[in-house]
């Protein structure tokens, strides 16, 4: 709190500027009014409508990863291990209990993931030693990668096979297909885990995130426990994967081990910082942005054989040249650390 | 009593390789205090050199001769345009050398076409011992391996290169204050690295396939073996690759093998997060 008003007070104590624009805002409400045409404009090509859906799922992952890096400084390879087991999970609960309801299935999914990354950073990142940052990221590349193999020799889940022909989403006697209904919910999901993440990130809690991003030592000697808010945001990026992970099981009918592995983890690395980390609007760029490239450029054999190559290429130009990815080239560093809690032009009073 | 030693025999050979790839990741690990995600594609371009070698008519010898030389010359190349530019950010270069590493093992899948290529043992055949059987090739392996650890060892402790690498290790900026080139002894680090992960890639394909995700199998255990044995030292990812090669070989014979392989990396991860520094800094406190 004491923070929070000390940086009122400075703002206050600025001589009177006018407000550059803000961009952020209308890239969000752009994006979404993207996402919403969608169903109204393609609503005659089925196929562009299943490739919108998994744009928007992948998305949310996309997202849970950014709010792992981009607000809380941890490299996880493990999203994909929330995404997948969740999967599972939403597959084997329509296999053996013949249940798939959305209400009650989407969100054990988050619970799902949630838990798993809850009980997976308490064991990466509390306890008595601080543990490095290359040790949590080398802890989330394991898991990811163990579980993985695990879940390829394990015949009760199917082994490499995976599971397929999993039972459709359902709400009451409704069965969701492949389709504009699905894509509605998908994207009602994204919207609704869009505000909560924005919400979060502009709270005060996230004034101590982005404190924790500027001098973690800092942050701590404040007396803050930087690794429980880490563990907080984890978990909560988790079930945010988790969530995302039912859906995809569930629109594609299929999961299989490979939606555990370290490797769908490193495409949404891909996909958040090619739009631009720490934006939240950004994975959702980056997601929209490769996926619609990936689709395009999928018709020539040539390419489709290289497209890992070019998403290399893509990785290692945005890490090595552009570290903030595309939002970063249009929108100035201030707004994207943003501003928290009280508004400036209101706090300015109280301060008085 | 045979059956030990058969199974003793096997867990080293499949050490020895852990070992030269753990080394390699290990010194730049250490210098540079980043981890080479890519370094299990060096360990497919080892592989890579000796199936050309092997598909021009010229037999594999060329080939695994040449794999480390070659490797180590691609490694030189990669640190001076690309990975220099990580040191000072260790999270991103674990992104930086992810991609090349990508890149370099979808090129090599697209030059296989997606193919699993066999490659006959160099030396084929096997001696007996006391009515035992043992592979020459994995014999080879094992010698190789013990050799560039003895090799390692005497260029670190005896020559004046060697001097100038523990200088930089301990200090690199009292280092440079003496003179000492640090960016050049780093790139030397990581070309050395890149040729003991092609050399293991030689010495490997013979037994597995030459797949394009030969280097994958190796690398989470690699990574697990460096922070288990501590890093910065010169025994403790020897030590880890030891430790994780035992357990890998011989977990399975213990528990059901679909638990034992995952069960391999959770033991590592826990001990490493007990212990931090790694178990080699116990004699050393």
């Amino acid at each position: 709190m004491n923070v929070a008003t000390r940086t009122a007070g400075t703002r206050a104590q600025m001589p009177h500027r006018s407000r550059p624009i803000r961009v952020l805002p209308l890239i969000e409400v752009f994006v979404l009014a993207l996402l919403v045409a969608i169903p109204f404009v393609l609503s005659g090509r089925p196929e562009l409508i299943t490739l919108s859906t998994n744009i928007v799922i992948l998305s949310l992952l996309a997202m849970s990863f950014d709010l792992c890096w981009g607000f809380s400084g941890i490299m996880s390879y493990g999203q994909a291990l929330f995404f997948g087991v969740a999967g599972y999970v939403v597959a084997l609960v329509g296999r053996d209990l013949e249940f798939s309801q959305l209400w009650a299935t989407l969100p054990l999914a988050m619970l799902v993931g949630g838990l798993l990354s809850a009980a997976m950073a308490s064991f990466l990142l509390l306890g008595k030693k601080t543990p490095t940052s290359i040790f949590v990221a080398f802890g989330t590349l394991t898991g990811a990668y163990a579980a993985e193999r695990l879940v390829a020799g394990w015949q009760y889940v199917g082994a490499g096979n995976g599971l397929s022909a999993i039972k459709l989403m359902a709400f009451g006697g409704y069965e969701f297909v492949e389709g504009v209904e699905f894509y509605t919910v998908a994207l009602s999901c994204l919207v609704l885990v869009y505000l909560a993440s924005r919400l979060l990130v502009r709270s005060q809690m996230g004034l101590v995130l982005a404190g924790m991003r500027q001098n973690e030592e800092r942050l701590a000697f404040f007396g803050y426990r930087v690794q429980v808010f880490k563990a907080l945001v984890f978990s909560f990026a988790g079930a945010v994967a988790g969530l995302s992970g039912a859906l995809y099981s569930y629109h594609q009918g299929f999961t299989g081990p490979s939606n555990m592995g370290p490797g769908l983890s490193t495409t949404a690395v891909i996909y958040c910082l090619f739009g631009g980390s720490g934006t939240l609007i950004g994975p959702v760029i980056g997601t929209i942005a490769i996926e619609l490239l990936s689709y395009v450029l999928a018709d020539t054999d040539a390419i489709r054989q290289f497209w890992p190559v070019i998403l290399g290429v893509v990785l290692l130009v945005v890490v090595m040249f552009q570290p903030t990815g595309l939002l970063g080239l249009i929108v100035s560093a201030r707004e994207r650390i943003g501003s928290f809690g009280i508004r400036p032009g209101s706090s300015s009073k109280e301060t008085r | 009593m045979d059956f030990t030693i058969k199974f003793i025999f096997d867990i080293a050979a499949f050490t020895s390789v852990m070992v030269l790839i753990v080394l390699g990741l290990g010194v730049i690990a250490s210098m540079m205090g980043i981890f080479n995600f890519a370094h299990g594609e060096l360990v497919l371009l080892g592989a890579y050199t000796v199936y050309l070698s092997d598909e021009y008519g010229l037999g594999p010898w060329p080939g695994v001769i040449a794999a480390p030389f070659v490797v180590g010359l691609i490694g030189l190349v990669l640190e001076r345009t690309i990975i220099r530019r990580f040191y000072k950010v260790p999270i991103i270069a674990m992104l930086g050398t992810y991609a090349v590493g990508l890149i370099i093992r979808e090129i090599v899948r697209g030059l296989l076409g997606g193919h699993y290529k066999s490659i006959p043992e160099p030396i084929e055949g096997a001696f007996s011992v006391g009515g035992l059987e043992f592979s020459w090739w994995r014999s080879l392996i094992i010698v190789t391996t013990l050799l560039v650890i003895a090799g390692s060892y005497l260029l670190l402790s005896r020559t004046s290169i060697g001097l100038r690498v523990r200088g930089a290790l301990e200090n690199p900026m009292l280092a440079r204050a003496c003179g000492i080139s640090t960016g050049t002894l780093y790139a030397l680090t990581f070309a050395f690295g890149a040729a003991l992960a092609g050399l293991a890639g030689a010495l490997i394909v013979p037994l597995y396939q030459l797949s394009a995700d030969i280097g994958i199998r190796f690398l989470v255990q690699a990574f697990l073996s460096v922070m288990l044995g501590g890093v910065g030292t010169f025994e403790g990812p020897v030590l880890g690759a030891a430790a994780v090669g035992i357990m890998a070989s011989g977990l399975p014979w213990l528990v059901i093998p679909v638990l034992a392989d995952p069960l391999v990396f959770v033991i590592a991860l826990a001990i490493v997060r007990i212990r931090p520094q790694g178990f080699i800094t116990v004699g050393r406190l």
